[in-house]
């Protein structure tokens, strides 16, 4: 991790896809290598970031996973603006999700800073029966497994709008490392800024605090409270 | 003080005596004021009392006492009413029919008194519009005081509060010992509340003017010291007897009193339970004695009302756990009320470390001092003990208290479990959302770890989504919800979370979350004024402040700090109001504000509050030597610099800046809102352009809200007149002051998003000429609320011009409303738009147009429908056409070929405007469409049409009518080629007439057909015509034939090529200056009985005649009305005949003859009423006239001679009689105008 030949830079990404798609749980994944199953629902957004190593260069993610609920889709421009990268997510055994990932792909495209690499992520192939573990393209639809969505479509869909398409599975780990990954290579050189000083706020201990920051604290920690009355 | 030293058993006939009070023998500057007869009629009926000379010390003055007790000298306390307690009679079911009859008299009379103030202070009544910046007086007393939206500030008066030390002392009363408030007393309709805190209330009240209120609080909350009883809580209010000529009050309430239902008590005699003390407090009133009198009238009415509510308060404070602590009998038994889930799971923290014991201690004697729950009294330490944390067990019951959700609670107890039940098994999309997250809600609380948690937060979720469907879920209310459960049951909870939604956090749940967005605006500005140096390193490290602090508002804390330290700050905040968010979040800023100073990224910035919230325990000041010091903990210290330095954010402040940016806010979310509809639209949308989408969705919600709103203001001002008519006499209630409706947005969350037909129409007249009523805006207001203020305003059109309404109108509504919602959505809008203007290609256009009239889909328009579509085509055309017409079209003819005298558009000008010329292709449209229509079932047809034939050579069949006119086919064939082809075409020869056979033919000899018919003689004509419409002959016209009709004629086919899509000014709207351009012209539409259902007023003065323009426009509308009358009138008279077996021999003569007996027919059977059947028929003479003159002459053959006279004449007499009635019906339009002005 401490490399410091390497360039570095940062980009900011930001996750947007309906409620419970797994977004939360695939930055976890990729930043803590963690799973939760009950994951709470993201109040606005929550920030992590994670470098991610190039053989040419170090890319540092500035994650921001926002909160899915319809509602909070007026919130979104305040998370995406300035944004170099967009992850997308839907579910795929759920066909409304891509719905509304179509229109969060139509939405950056006209708001987002333009050349945003914006990555269609079907997230859930746990759930999709035997293809777990096996490669992206592997089509299981049928068997009986709960998979809505099938591979064609949503790469069909990508490659009319020029985006990079994966199936992952946050709960696995399958294929999440390798979303952000093209991600980091997908990105344009010229648009890549260096990193805002390495040691931004000259944080020594930042290096190894590159896990989730959520906005929530940590809850019932024990509290010495020397109330007076 | 000079209370009664004995039980107050009062006999009951002495205490009905003092249910009446009576006016004051001195009379006030109000009451001199008054007529002298109406002080007469007072002495009349109020003999002075003699008694009060008598014994002055006992009942001081006529001028403080408010009753007397002629006999009762040893009574020292008056009763102004005791609620019944089950076992007591009510007073007033004892109460003497005179007497009755003299407190009407004196309430009466004390009305006249208040309007006679009201007459004096001129500002009393006076009501400024009511905005935000203005907030009504109504909404300020609710919110000081907590209370529902029902309640409204009746009375309000100078006052002390005096509270008995400790209440103990009953017997012996002391002067010099309780606590002392000055305040106001305020009286609703069942809240009786007390505040020290100084508030303005008056009519003018606004946040700056009552900056008491919304001001500084400094901790005391915004009710400060006080109560706040429902008038159902309090069990006896005595007036007393004071040396000092005040007028003070004791108030006793049903205080420890509720609990033991079941339990035998003798209110009166607290001996069966030595422990529980009454809770009696005393106010002096200060005020007028007039001021006081009205008052304690108005508590007397209240109470009384109130009396009923008992079982009610009962069934409420029994959920309280206040009840269960200070139970004085054995508590062993008796399970204790649910104070949530911690009860069974643990509430987080310990509780050692909490001190929850001593507090505890702290709190039952506070509340045993000073009543609990509905009864509670806010002395200053009650505020204390907020600060420093409310013990577990009463977190719940105190939240409900100072939130103002308890009395929510009390005045619907079982809203929550009704709720449930009503909505049991039912579905939604909230729901759908609300199942994501019941597992991730505090997951790590071991309550939601398990079915029962996770259960009551499911169904407070869903009963309040039910209840509140605008708001529904929304993400974060799962987090609030599981915070509250903790401390509280469903129920309570239930109606915490409407009180967070409605008064504490407006907007923060909404659809578009604006509450949340414009908070972060607030919170951003606050900062950039407080700490100035953060804010610039904020905006020059590029970080987004609200991205940090938006979560901490939204979950208020409870998913940034730990769960206690967030419960601390939720104690604040629901006694102090949303000012506690801002602080508690600027002292977070200030205190790590050197550390945030060197974060230069929002990660950084994001990781030292994360630090800072895990360490909120820990010690401020680890290294002090002070032990004090090193004592207080960082949250201690949030707390401090929280309430302390940023003791200057206050309601106001923040109001304030939340009016300064809530326009910014709200216009963000609307552009990317409809940014994301029109984006959402699907793919019938990309046949408009982005401007034309823009701009349908501003005008579809702007007509909405417009509509909503302007129903609203209608709406109140019914129920204000409704009110003050009814109070008028009776009640002397201040009428509420009529609240200036807000307009809704987008941004506020759709209120509305469905547009029903009303909405439909007006959406059309703001782009489309036509789609606005012939009616002049102002005489056609026939509603009741027409004019009686500012008519603009409860118009139910607005200050826009009043709609059309048109049987098109409703066919286009029902083909837009494709779900058969009888409402459109924006996507219907848009789809049903996209299928006029957005084809393009006249072939959809006359499709669409066809397919609006062929109701059944079966690819058939029938005669009706023929009918109503050339009424359509008139109607739409009525204030001329639009659109690109072919610049010769106006110099050629109909036909667009340049024709002879004799031809058949001879008589019409060459130079002839393009409306006249349309009517001309209208009335040729009806007479193709006849002659081309398809019989529905041929071979039935054969028999009466042969019949038809034996009586007239001229064939009854369209077909055989066209074969039997061989010879003239060359000619017409000519006429046609040019037409079709070219004005300078050269004619060509006919095909065979045979071709006139197929119906849906678009071959040539169709159209020639089509030209023939024109060449029939009028008589001819009316029997071809008269075949067509007989209703023994069905018949249909197909699709292709009917655009084979369109097409025939190069008007129409303008029409549908560029005039009717262009007549959708969907961009520009209707410029103002259009309008000065409907009028005259709409008037004789609508006098021709055509427009019936919208408008029944007859066309007034301007309907002289030559007033170029505007008046061949109106010849012209009223040649298209007669058109299509007559087309109707020969369909009845086709009937009649078939209905008299009429010999074929007389037939021709009859007809003429009894044309008028045709009308009246008509009349009758068309006609919608009295008035406009008498319309209709004149039209239809009239019409007879016109046709004759000009379509059926120009023909040229026959002998319409004498028919043509005879129409003259009825015209002649017709257009008197229109006159006639014309100036009768601006006669009686005018009263009713007057009426109302006056």
């Amino acid at each position: 991790m401490a490399e410091a030949p390497k360039p570095s830079s940062s980009v900011k990404l930001v996750l947007l896809g309906e409620a419970a798609v797994g977004k939360s749980s695939l930055v976890l994944r990729f930043v803590n290598n963690d799973f939760q199953e009950n994951k709470e629902p993201t109040i606005g957004a929550a920030f992590l970031t994670q470098k991610c190593n190039l053989p040419t260069r170090t890319i540092k993610f500035e994650i921001w996973d926002t909160a899915g609920q319809e509602r909070f889709a007026s919130l979104a421009p305040m998370y995406y603006r300035n944004a170099q990268a967009a992850l997308v997510v839907y579910d795929i055994t759920k066909p409304t999700s891509l719905v509304k990932a179509r229109h969060w792909v139509a939405e950056l495209q006209r708001q987002a800073s333009p050349g945003i690499v914006i990555a269609l992520v079907g997230n859930k192939l746990d759930l999709a029966g035997e293809s777990q573990g096996a490669s992206e393209d592997a089509d299981g639809e049928d068997g009986g497994d709960a998979r809505k969505v099938s591979t064609e479509e949503a790469q069909s869909y990508a490659d009319e709008e020029s985006l990079l398409f994966f199936e992952t599975s946050a709960k696995t780990g399958h294929n999440v490392t390798e979303v952000f990954t093209a991600i980091a290579n997908a990105i344009p050189e010229t648009s890549l800024k260096s990193a805002r000083g390495p040691g931004a706020a000259g944080n020594a201990n930042r290096a190894a605090d590159e896990q989730r920051v959520n906005l929530s604290g940590p809850r019932d920690a024990g509290a010495k409270d020397g109330c007076a009355c | 003080m000079s209370t009664s030293g004995k039980p107050p058993s009062t006999p009951a006939i002495a205490s009905f005596i003092h249910l009446f009070p009576r006016l004051p023998p001195l009379p006030s500057a109000a009451l001199l004021s008054l007529r002298p007869a109406v002080r007469q009629l007072q002495l009349q009926l109020l003999p002075r009392p003699t008694l009060s000379e008598q014994r002055p010390a006992l009942l001081p003055r006529p001028a403080t006492a408010q009753s007397r007790q002629p006999d009762a000298s040893e009574q020292r306390s008056t009763r102004l009413l005791q609620p019944s307690d089950g076992r007591q009679p009510l007073c007033c079911r004892h109460r003497h029919a005179s007497l009755n009859l003299a407190e009407t008299m004196f309430s009466n009379l004390s009305n006249i008194v208040q309007r006679a103030q009201q007459l004096i202070d001129p500002t009393q009544g006076l009501n400024l519009s009511n905005s935000d910046r203005n907030p009504s007086k109504a909404s300020l007393f609710q919110s000081q005081f907590r209370l529902p939206s029902s309640q409204t500030p009746l009375y309000e008066i100078n006052a002390e509060l005096t509270i008995p030390p400790s209440n103990s002392t009953r017997g012996d009363p002391d002067h010099d010992r309780g606590w002392h408030y000055a305040g106001k007393l305020h009286l609703s309709e069942a809240f009786l509340c007390f505040s020290t805190t100084p508030t303005s209330f008056t009519p003018s009240a606004s946040t700056s003017t009552s900056s008491a209120f919304t001001g500084q609080t400094n901790g005391s909350g915004p009710s400060g010291s006080g109560f706040t009883f429902p008038l159902c809580a309090i069990r006896r209010v005595e007036r007393l007897n004071s040396q000092n000529f005040q007028f003070a009050l004791a108030i006793t309430t049903w205080n420890g009193l509720l609990a033991d239902v079941a339990k035998p008590k003798d209110s009166n005699n607290s001996s069966t339970n030595k422990d529980v003390r009454e809770q009696r407090i005393t106010i002096h009133l200060a005020g007028t004695r007039q001021a006081c009198e009205r008052f304690c009238d108005g508590l007397k009415r209240g109470l009384r009302a109130g009396v009923g509510n008992v079982g009610k308060l009962r069934k409420v404070v029994a959920e309280c756990y206040s009840e269960h602590l200070l139970r004085t009998d054995d508590r062993a038994g008796v399970s204790p009320p649910d104070a949530g889930l911690g009860m069974i799971f643990r509430y987080p923290g310990d509780p050692k470390k909490l001190r929850d014991r001593a507090k505890m201690r702290l709190w039952a004697e506070y509340l045993r001092d000073n009543g609990r729950n509905m009864m509670l009294i806010r002395q200053p330490t009650f505020h204390k003990l907020i600060r420093v944390g409310l013990p577990n067990r009463l977190r719940g019951e105190i939240w409900e208290v100072t939130s103002g959700s308890l009395y929510l609670r009390l005045e619907n107890p079982t809203l929550y479990t009704d709720t449930l039940a009503k909505f049991k098994g039912q579905e939604s999309l909230a729901i759908d959302e609300i199942e994501k997250d019941l597992n991730r809600s505090l997951p790590e609380y071991p309550g939601y770890q398990s079915e029962e948690g996770i259960g009551r937060l499911r169904r407070v979720l869903t009963a309040y989504s039910w209840v509140n469907a605008d708001v529904g879920y929304c993400q974060a209310m799962n987090i609030v919800v599981a915070a509250l459960l903790i401390y509280m049951s469903e129920s309570q909870a239930f109606f915490l979370l409407s009180a967070l939604c409605d008064r504490l956090v407006p907007g923060y749940y909404s659809t578009t979350m604006y509450g949340t967005l414009l908070d972060q605006k607030v919170f951003e500005s606050l900062v950039e004024k407080t700490m100035p140096i953060l804010w610039d390193h904020l905006v020059k490290s590029d970080v987004q402040l609200s991205v940090v602090s938006l979560p901490w508002f939204l979950s208020l804390y409870i998913n940034s700090m730990p769960l206690v330290f967030a419960f601390r700050v939720l104690d604040v905040f629901f006694v102090e109001g949303p000012k506690v968010l801002f602080q508690v979040g600027l002292a977070i800023l200030r205190i790590n504000g050197e550390e945030l100073l060197d974060a230069a990224d929002d990660g950084a910035f994001i990781s030292v509050l994360k630090s800072y919230f895990a360490r909120l325990d820990e010690s401020a000041h680890p290294k002090s030597e002070n032990p004090k010091l090193r004592a207080v903990t960082r949250f201690q210290e949030l707390m401090v610099v929280a309430f302390k330095e940023f003791a200057g954010v206050t309601h106001s402040s923040i109001t304030e800046l939340r009016l300064k940016k809530k326009d910014a806010v709200l216009s963000n979310i609307e552009s990317f809102a409809k940014r994301t509809a029109i984006r959402n639209l699907g793919p019938d949308s990309k046949l408009l352009s982005p401007e034309e989408l823009g701009s349908l969705y501003d005008r579809f919600y702007n007509v909405l809200y417009e509509r909503q709103q302007r129903g609203r203001m209608i709406q109140e001002e019914l129920q204000r007149q409704a009110k003050s008519s009814r109070l008028r006499g009776s009640d002397n209630y201040p009428t509420a002051a009529p609240n200036e409706v807000e307009k809704g947005r987008v941004g506020l969350g759709p209120s509305t998003s469905l547009m029903d037909y009303d909405a439909f129409r007006e959406f059309l007249a703001g782009m489309s000429r036509w789609a606005i009523s012939d009616a002049s805006a102002n005489g056609s207001e026939n509603k009741p609320y027409s004019a009686r203020k500012s008519p603009n305003a409860l118009s139910p059109w607005g200050s826009g011009p009043e709609p059309a309404e048109h049987e098109f109108l409703q066919r286009l509504f029902r083909k837009w409303d494709v779900d058969g919602a009888s409402a459109l959505t924006l996507q219907n809008v848009v789809t049903g738009l996209a299928g006029i203007k957005g084809k393009r290609d006249i072939m959809g256009t006359i499709t669409y147009f066809f397919e609006l009239y062929d109701d059944d889909n079966d690819g058939k328009v029938d005669r009706e429908g023929i009918l109503r579509i050339s009424e359509a085509l008139l109607f739409l055309s009525r204030r001329g056409l639009e659109g690109s017409l072919s610049p010769g079209a106006s110099t050629v003819g109909l036909n667009g070929e340049p024709m002879s005298a004799s031809d058949s558009q001879s008589s019409l000008p060459a130079d002839i405007s393009a409306g006249e010329r349309f009517l001309g292709s209208v009335s040729a449209f009806i007479r193709r469409c006849f002659e081309y229509a398809d019989p529905d079932h041929p071979k039935n047809q054969d028999g009466p049409a042969f019949e038809a034939l034996g009586s007239n050579d001229e064939m009854v069949d369209p077909n055989a009518f066209a074969i039997g006119d061989d010879e003239d086919d060359e000619d017409e064939d000519e006429d046609l080629l040019t037409m079709d082809t070219s004005p300078t075409a050269t004619p060509t020869k006919a095909k065979k007439p045979a071709g006139l056979l197929s119906p849906d033919g678009q071959s040539l000899s169709n159209d020639s057909g089509d030209n023939e018919s024109r060449r029939r003689v009028s008589k001819a004509k009316a029997e071809a015509a008269n075949a067509a419409l007989d209703p023994a002959h069905p018949l249909h016209i197909t699709l292709p034939t009917f655009r084979m009709v369109v097409l025939a004629d190069e008007l129409l086919e303008q029409f549908f090529e560029s005039s009717f899509p262009a007549s959708l000014h969907i961009i520009e709207g209707l410029q103002s200056a259009n309008s000065s351009s409907y009028g005259p012209s709409l008037t004789t539409f609508s006098s021709l009985g055509f427009n019936t259902r919208s408008q029944t007023q007859a066309p007034s003065g301007h309907m002289g005649g030559g007033r170029g323009l505007r008046g061949v426009l109106d010849n012209i509308v009223t040649d298209g009305m007669r058109v299509a009358s007559e087309v109707r009138r020969r369909m009845e008279e086709a009937q009649r005949e078939l209905e008299k077996n009429a010999l074929p021999s007389q037939r021709t003569e009859e007809d003429e003859e009894d044309d008028d007996d045709v009308g009246v027919a008509i009349g009758v059977r068309r006609g919608t009423g009295g008035a406009s059947a008498d319309i209709e028929r004149r039209s239809v003479m009239s019409a007879d006239r016109d046709l004759l003159d000009g379509v059926d002459a120009e023909v040229g053959s026959g002998a319409p001679a004498k028919e043509t006279g005879q129409s003259s004449n009825l015209l002649e007499v017709d257009a008197a009689a229109g006159r006639r009635r014309a100036n009768s019906a601006s006669t009686t339009g005018g009263p009713g105008v007057l009426e109302f002005e006056g």
